[in-house]
């Protein structure tokens, strides 16, 4: 040992961490899950993807029967119900319970706001129900391929958007419900008043072309904070006498608003019928639990169940008394929200502080332990995991790698502008280090006040390999709140309340005063809609190619955009033609998006998420009428940016600069995939793999210098700077698009999964990338293999532009487990995360993993089931992810020195 | 009579559960996946005296509630209010 070494060795000692224990620590080090943890994990791993028709066919009846009442009170009264009569599972050794549906990893169709894709199908469906049974051998033996997923029928199985498996007996619910949304869910409605506006074809054709990747009524919430305040605050009972009183105070009486004012009285009676609901729902699960009791035989499983039941009966009623009660009622009310729409990215928030005073309380009153809590936080972590999202299969795959983005947020500022790290939330790291699951993934607002040691231990979670903890800044999410949500009243209080909704989309908050334990303690919690739903995932090189094909996608012969019928001369002529097209994309998409959630938030409210957001309760109105306290929240997505600006990088470079060959021959080079067979054919998506066709030798010389041309990632201020006009050309331009509640959009910049399917459609680009391969992942990481000077000149790449401008920026690195071992492994993690945040790098993420392992578990899946590995914002099980992303994330650069 | 029509089933995912008393994992199809001599009818909307009418489906009506509507035999009725067994009725 060197006396630097013991000299840092000396301060982490006086800071409470043991380095010479620590030293050369290992994963086997780390103390086992608990035994009820491994339990249900060894359960979770057989486990199907599965739907069913209980809620929908509740919420269908109750709706249908309420026909001709006031709309949001019909909408709670339907949401309500459903969740008051689905079946409550409770297993043997849980200790928190609900879930989604009755199924362990259960998920439901919602044909009230998507009914096209069903009823489509309606006729084939039942002609599989309808089908001879297959042997009894064949039944059991063919099971879907890739973890949970059921991407194909087998037996009395129908597999639905080749991810979800529903029994044979309920697909002919499924269609009965679907027929009664027939040209009246979201998309239908929408989709009607959409064909009204002359840029109709335009915005199919963008669709088509994918362009643009979907539809916002597909998740119309989520990519936000969730605000647990209300029940810990008040208790059901206690919320149900509030909406009383508040009814008596406001129905008839319209106050100062001659528009909304009338509508606050219906408010507090949907609230009322929602709130019922959820408490019916955890009186369920308290009455199943005792009825489960009657019949166990083991006394210790059976006084489980009580406790269980005790439990659920206290959180249908009060408000909550311990830590569990708190940990139980946070989950009811997320699934409640999430269990609304079809959703993803509703984040959990920060829970560690949220839930704080209930922890200390426990401890001080002798109730519980360190151990008894990280038991409680790893069956959390397995609750959430289980969150399944029904939607299309390119929204399941293709944008969400069967993900669903509950993302719980780590350390950041308080109230009082100090550390907000808690006790707990070293638990909770904990609990995440011992019990692996993708969800929920862990974020830390890294800020200069946050205690090194915390830091230390959410780096060695790091190093596990699961991807998470990410790392975000928090002065730059700070700064973007201020920026954004300035005009709607946003002060350094609030902007201290951010945090991370769905993967990366940074989310305004609040404090609220939570009376607890005999003191006020300001608990941070989401207080705006969902932080998405604008234009979902731009593909920036697309458009680039359509500016070369004069509006023509060669791919499919089809003419996306108007020709611009313009000879390109220089360069700028070009850049000006990329913001033409972008701009025609952006106009028509823009309004229909608005159109689609405009439809939703008129028929389809939050009913839970409106009970829960500030300051929607204070105001009476619901998340659609701008109950939220800020709504300057929806974003235009992007995808593939670092592919895009390389590729404005070879143009300029080879075309306008060096004049080494003209834009039409590139421009035919492109369309002839450089003379390689395209990933459609070989079915390798890695950037290096290439496959020669017999014109190979045609485009050698532009093809090399394709690839020689300067790349983003090496701290070369040529294509650098190229990366700061975009995003100057970006801050002005995109808050002149509006969003449906009438405030400025902002740019967003994670590409999730869609850097696979977008990169699909595209053909070759300039910089050397070959069609059909995926994008650059991310926004501001190296395209894979082409950042050549180290992981420092890649940090002085990605900030040659503020992050503050945007919501978000995002950097994936890959290092090998080698590089980052042992303790002093862990200090060099931390020193290189602190470099990019002192730098005003937003946002990094790590998958520390070696390339030669997941080579092993593309080939050998079965071998590597509980295998994560980092995506973009989330983490995902390696074995149900597509092989597109697979490649991609083999593919990226991988560092073996931190 | 099979495990997932017995109230000791307890619904995993669409192909299995586990019973609540051996805490075995049981198939819903299949080999093993006739229930045992323990079994008891699970509450479920075909076992209810308000359910009539099925069809092949397993589509018919509930009278449960004020308004009369369309029901399916194998929804669950644990936490149906209204739910009447049709064999305790008869009994």
């Amino acid at each position: 040992m060197n006396d630097a070494q013991s000299k840092i060795y000396d301060i982490l000692k006086a800071r409470g961490i043991d380095a010479e224990n620590a030293d050369g620590i290992k994963e086997e080090d780390i103390p086992e899950a608990s035994e009820r943890f491994s339990k249900l994990m060894e359960i979770y791993y057989s486990m199907k993807v599965t739907a069913d028709m209980e809620i929908p066919y509740w919420y269908n009846r109750l709706w249908w029967e309420n026909d001709g009442d006031i709309l949001e009170v019909r909408r709670a009264r339907a949401v309500g119900g459903a969740y008051a009569h689905s079946t409550p599972t409770v297993l043997p050794y849980e200790k928190l319970v609900m879930s989604k549906t009755k199924n362990f990893r259960g998920a439901f169709p919602f044909p009230w706001v998507c009914a096209s894709f069903f009823n489509s199908l309606a006729e084939s469906l039942m002609n599989e129900v309808d089908a001879p049974a297959e042997s009894e051998a064949d039944a059991v033996s063919v099971v879907g391929a890739g973890g949970g997923n059921v991407t194909e029928s087998y037996g009395d199985i129908i597999s639905i958007a080749k991810k979800f498996g529903m029994r044979k007996e309920e697909i002919p619910v499924l269609v009965k419900v679907s027929k009664y949304w027939e040209g009246i869910s979201v998309e239908d409605i929408s989709d009607k008043y959409a064909q009204m506006l002359p840029d109709y074809d335009q915005f199919k054709r963008n669709m088509d072309a994918v362009v643009v990747m979907f539809d916002s009524f597909a998740i119309p919430q989520g990519r936000e904070v969730i605000n647990y305040y209300m029940p810990l605050q008040y208790g059901f009972d206690r919320i149900i006498q509030l909406c009383d009183e508040k009814i008596n105070e406001t129905m008839g009486e319209a106050g100062e608003d001659g528009i909304l004012g009338m509508s606050r009285g219906y408010y507090y009676a949907a609230m009322k019928e929602i709130t019922a609901g959820l408490s019916k729902w955890c009186d369920n699960y308290g009455k199943r639990a005792e009825d489960l009791a009657t019949r166990e035989p083991d006394e210790e499983v059976r006084a489980n169940y009580l406790e269980i039941a005790q439990v659920m009966h206290n959180v249908a009623h009060k408000r909550p008394s311990t830590f569990r009660e708190a940990l139980q009622m946070t989950l009811c009310c997320h699934l409640g929200v999430v269990n609304e729409d079809p959703q993803s990215g509703q984040s959990i928030g920060r829970l560690g502080q949220v839930l704080q005073p209930f922890y200390e309380k426990d401890m001080e009153d002798g109730i519980t332990t360190d151990e008894e809590v990280i038991e409680l936080l790893e069956l959390y972590r397995i609750k959430i995991t289980c969150i399944e999202c029904f939607a299309s299969a390119g929204v399941s795959g293709g944008v969400l790698s069967g993900n669903t983005f509950n993302n719980l947020s780590l350390g950041g500022q308080n109230y009082d502008g100090l550390s907000a790290v808690t006790p707990l939330e070293y638990l909770i790291v904990e609990a995440a280090m011992r019990a692996k699951t993708p969800q929920p993934t862990l974020s830390v607002l890294y800020d200069e006040k946050t205690p090194e040691d915390f830091l230390m231990k959410a780096a060695a979670c790091t190093k596990l390999g699961m991807g998470f903890p990410a790392w975000m800044n928090n002065q730059t999410g700070m700064n973007f709140m201020l920026r954004q949500y300035g005009a709607e009243g946003m002060d350094l209080y609030d902007a201290r309340a951010w945090c991370l909704g769905g993967c990366l989309e940074s989310a305004p908050g609040c404090f609220m005063p939570l009376d607890y334990n005999g003191k006020v303690t300001m608990i941070p919690g989401g207080a705006s809609p969902t932080c998405g739903t604008g234009i979902h995932f731009t593909g920036l090189p697309k458009i680039l190619e359509l500016v070369l094909t004069n509006g023509l996608d060669k791919r499919t012969g089809k003419q996306v955009f108007p020709p611009h019928n313009e000879k390109i001369d220089t360069y700028e002529q070009m850049v000006d033609l990329w913001k033409k097209y972008l701009d025609i994309s952006n106009r028509i998409v823009n309004r229909i998006n608005n159109m689609q959630m405009d439809i939703w938030r008129k028929y389809n409210m939050p009913a839970v998420n409106s009970l829960l957001k500030p300051d929607c309760f204070a105001k009476g109105q619901h998340i659609g009428n701008c109950g939220s306290r800020y709504n300057a929240c929806i974003n235009f997505e992007s995808c593939g940016t670092i592919t895009f600006i390389n590729s404005l990088a070879s143009i300029k470079k080879n075309v306008f600069d060096d004049r080494a060959f003209t834009l039409e021959e590139m421009t035919e080079a492109l369309v002839n995939n450089f003379g390689f067979k395209t990933a459609y054919e070989t079915n390798v998506f890695s950037p290096d793999f290439r496959e020669s066709t017999e014109s190979a030798s045609k485009y050698d010389r532009i093809f090399a210098a394709c690839i020689h041309a300067p790349k983003y990632g090496n701290a070369d201020s040529y294509v650098d700077s190229l990366l700061k006009d975009y995003h100057m050309f970006m801050l002005h331009y995109l808050p002149t698009l509006r969003s449906y509640y009438g405030k400025p959009e902002y740019l967003c910049q994670i590409s999730v999964s869609t850097h696979g399917p977008q990169g699909f459609v595209t053909l070759a680009t300039p910089d050397g990338r070959l069609a059909g391969t995926t994008y650059s992942d991310g926004s501001v990481s190296a395209a894979a293999g082409t950042d050549k000077n180290g992981i420092y000149a890649i940090f002085e790449s990605a900030t040659v532009y503020d992050h503050s401008q945007n919501q978000n920026a995002q950097m994936n690195l890959k290092l090998h487990p080698s590089a980052v071992k042992g303790l002093s492994g862990t200090r060099k993690l931390l020193d290189v995360i602190r470099a990019y945040m002192r730098k005003g790098g937003f946002h990094v993420q790590f998958n520390v993993v070696g390339s030669d392992t997941l080579k092993e578990a593309q080939k050998e899946p079965d071998k590597y089931r509980d295998l994560m590995v980092r995506v973009a914002g989330f983490t995902q099980y390696w074995c149900e992810i597509g092989k597109p992303i697979q490649d991609e994330v083999i593919y990226r650069t991988e560092y073996d020195q931190a | 009579m099979k495990h997932v029509k017995c109230v000791n089933f307890l619904n995993l995912d669409c192909e299995k559960g586990m019973c609540a008393l051996s805490k075995a994992i049981v198939p819903i199809d299949g080999e093993g996946s006739d229930a045992c001599q323990s079994y008891q009818p699970a509450p479920e909307c075909g076992n209810c005296r308000h359910f009539y009418d099925g069809d092949k489906y397993g589509m018919g009506m509930c009278k449960g509630y004020e308004k009369e509507n369309w029901a399916y035999a194998t929804c669950g009725a644990f936490s149906c209010e209204k739910y009447e067994s049709r064999r305790y009725q008869e009994a």
